[in-house]
């Protein structure tokens, strides 16, 4: 008996200890789509947190964006979950409503660093479910129009009066398409998958819909018009089959006289296009109606199950602080305002940090995939002529209903 | 004790041991995900329950909801279509391509070797290739008919949803004749020469010996390239993938693509076992006859 207390007395203080070990040493496991060799923010951010606070360990994992979903919810339903992790937008509230996500409200209210109040709406409810936030958001992006301005001249157009409305839009598209040199009016992405989706919603939001009422008349008038638009090839038909960065270098080749896309382009723009360049706000309905536009990018986010949730938020916290710098050094547009000092590309920042007012997100609902996947379908059903265009939206939102009714 | 180590290590025991450890690998790699598949078509799944093999059942509500889409028919036409011409043309021309290997002249047994080529290249990369060839306004395809004046304005070979289907089908018809021709130049090896020498006294011609004496001779390996060609063109996902993601608007879009789009786009895993389910019920139909066929050839 004796024996045995001794034992248990041993085990109890092994275990004490390497309890008191882990306080010291903390290892936060972390995952994200970055690439070290870039190096891409999270290496970034965890280098940096780590010489503030050297008693935190990361170890990174790089995981493919096509990959994501997939791992990350085997990961959960194994009990492998990571500590930290950054989440596409879309994505973040499938996880928070599943309960996979720690609830980080309790540490934001006593935090000095995150007022979520300061947070563009769109982000913060990307963030937001049942009233309890469950990430950061880590920057975000939205689509613009750009415009090729010496192909403006050259048609007679104005290089400083790009369209502003849906009917300018189509109208310049139409003078600047060119089959004799190759020349396509407009780029943008249809395709089957997301993509689609996320190009095609601002349209929707803009015409007084949403994800949840897609069948709307300015919505119909929309899918019309992305139909009149392929139907007389003022855009390539491969935009049905091709993704944003695909259909945009055909405007960096100038092939494209207009594209719509974010600013993730501006990189290789600046190497490849050799032409004057302008940009815009999406194009709305009419003159003086309401504004949209996309949002991209993705929140970081803890993982209920962590072992650390105190350095995990510190860590976040710390990554938030950071968005002064995050459009010079990764292309995201600040998900909250901040000054930012010199900016790259100063008249694409203006845009992007406009259009981030009107960057509404996709959904938010925990069955985003699906929605996501009925809009695309009635996208590309319209313009493969299918079905017309209130014919492909009203099954749309059948769908839809079906979906967010459940 | 030593009797038992005795029968494993040269009498029927070590047999048994041997087909036992197949048997362990055949039903852990292989019985038991078919098995969990088959489950889950029957189970209400979503991403976090997928671990569990206790979830809620739902009899045929999966299977029902399929064949409700509005997708199931024309998804499954086009299954057939790809399979039944991918089948037809790698067939035709990979026969054509072994006889023609057959013949005696310098170089031969190189040339048969190279057009291994294509067999060993991932699909991805054949399909990014093909999307070069392909792609509707700078495509090397369109290039060359416009140079031949064969077309006034450019095919949307991928985009076009008349046409997807029959661009990603060519793509596999070429990533798959090397396979034919490989297996069935080695099945016309099998045949005696003496035989074509015999016959040729007797004054048969050349059509006349192919379909007297090559095509019989030949049965089960066809039976077997067929089969194998089935179940092969059916687990083609890549060329897929990479040229049109089974689109525009699903023109493109065969059974097994879409039985991972529903699993892993729209995580609706259920339906997409259900699908995957439906395939191995044909599969294993074809796998029946590609049994047959080589116990036919053993028998031979």
């Amino acid at each position: 008996m004796r024996n045995m207390k001794r034992l248990l007395a041993g085990a109890l203080a092994l275990a004490g200890s390497t309890v008191l070990a882990s306080a010291e040493e903390v290892t936060l496991n972390v995952w994200t789509i970055d690439r070290e060799e870039d190096p891409g923010y999270m290496y970034v951010m965890a280098k940096e947190f780590q010489k503030l606070h050297p008693e935190v360990k990361f170890n990174i994992k790089h995981v493919e964006f096509a990959d994501w979903a997939n791992d990350i919810t085997r990961a959960v339903a194994t009990g492998t979950a990571p500590d930290v992790a950054y989440v596409d937008n879309p994505n973040t509230p499938f996880l928070s409503s599943k309960g996979a996500l720690l609830d980080i409200s309790p540490y934001i209210k006593d935090s000095k660093v995150v007022d979520p109040s300061k947070i563009f709406p769109g982000p913060l409810s990307t963030v937001t479910w049942d009233g309890k936030i469950y990430g950061l958001p880590r920057g975000s992006n939205t689509i613009a129009l750009y415009y090729n301005k010496d192909m403006f001249k050259a048609a007679g157009l104005d290089p400083d009066k790009p369209p502003q409305t849906w009917d300018e839009l189509y109208e310049t598209a139409k003078k600047l398409t060119d089959p004799s040199k190759n020349v396509y009016g407009l780029a943008f992405s249809a395709n089957a998958n997301e993509e689609g989706t996320f190009q095609f919603l601002p349209w929707i939001q803009s015409a007084g819909g949403n994800f949840d009422k897609v069948n709307g008349p300015g919505a119909v008038k929309a899918l019309e018009l992305w139909q009149k638009i392929i139907d007389e090839k003022l855009a390539s038909p491969d935009t049905l089959i091709r993704g944003q960065y695909d259909s945009f270098a055909t405007f960096n080749a100038q092939n494209a006289a207009m594209a719509i896309s974010g600013p993730w382009e501006l990189p290789r723009m600046s190497k490849d296009a050799k032409f004057d360049v302008g940009i815009a706000l999406l194009p709305v309905p009419e003159l003086g109606a309401k504004r949209a536009s996309a949002l991209g990018e993705g929140n970081n986010v803890i993982f209920a199950k962590t072992k650390h949730p105190k350095e995990a938020y510190e860590y976040l916290e710390y990554m938030y602080s950071q968005m002064p710098r995050v459009w010079n050094e990764f292309g995201f547009v600040p998900s909250y305002p901040v000054e930012v000092k010199d900016p790259k590309w100063p008249a694409e920042y203006a845009v992007f940090v406009e259009s981030m007012k009107y960057a509404a997100a996709r959904g938010p609902s925990p069955d985003w995939a699906k929605i996501s996947k009925a809009i695309s379908t009635a996208i590309q059903q319209a313009l493969t002529h299918q079905a017309d265009a209130q014919t492909a939206l009203n099954t749309a939102q059948t769908t839809i209903e079906g979906i967010v009714s459940k | 004790m030593s009797a038992l180590f005795r029968g494993l290590r040269d009498g029927h025991g070590f047999d048994a041991l041997l087909a036992l450890l197949a048997l362990v690998y055949l039903l852990t790699f292989s019985a038991f995900p078919l098995i969990y598949n088959i489950v889950m078509s029957f189970q209400e799944v979503d991403m976090f329950s997928m671990a569990d093999l206790v979830r809620p059942f739902v009899g045929l509500a999966n299977y029902k909801a399929l064949f409700a889409s509005p997708d199931f028919w024309p998804i499954l036409r086009n299954t057939a279509l790809f399979v039944l011409l991918s089948i037809v043309f790698q067939l035709a021309i990979g026969f054509g391509l072994a006889l023609f290997m057959q013949q005696d002249f310098p170089g031969a047994t190189y040339l048969r070797g190279l057009f291994l080529a294509a067999w060993i290249m991932p699909a991805l990369v054949v399909g990014a290739v093909w999307k070069w060839i392909f792609a509707g306004d700078f495509g090397v395809l369109n290039y060359f008919l416009s140079q031949l004046g064969l077309v006034g304005s450019k095919v949307f070979w991928l985009s076009d949803p008349a046409i997807s289907l029959y661009s990603v089908t060519i793509a596999n018809i070429w990533l798959g004749i090397p396979f034919n021709m490989i297996l069935l130049s080695v099945g016309l090896a099998g045949i005696p020469k003496d035989m074509y020498e015999a016959a040729a006294l007797d004054g048969a011609n050349a059509l006349q010996r192919f379909w007297h004496m090559t095509l019989p001779m030949m049965r089960s390996t066809l039976g077997a390239v067929i089969s194998l060609g089935i179940i092969f063109t059916l687990q083609q996902f890549d060329l897929f993938a990479s040229l049109t993601q089974g689109g525009p608007a699903n023109a493109s879009n065969v059974a097994q693509y879409w039985s991972w789009q529903l699993s892993f786009q729209t995580y609706d895993i259920a339906s997409g076992s259900a699908v995957s389910c439906l395939m191995l019920g044909f599969v294993i139909v074809v796998a029946v006859i590609y049994v047959r066929s080589t116990r036919h050839e053993h028998r031979a």
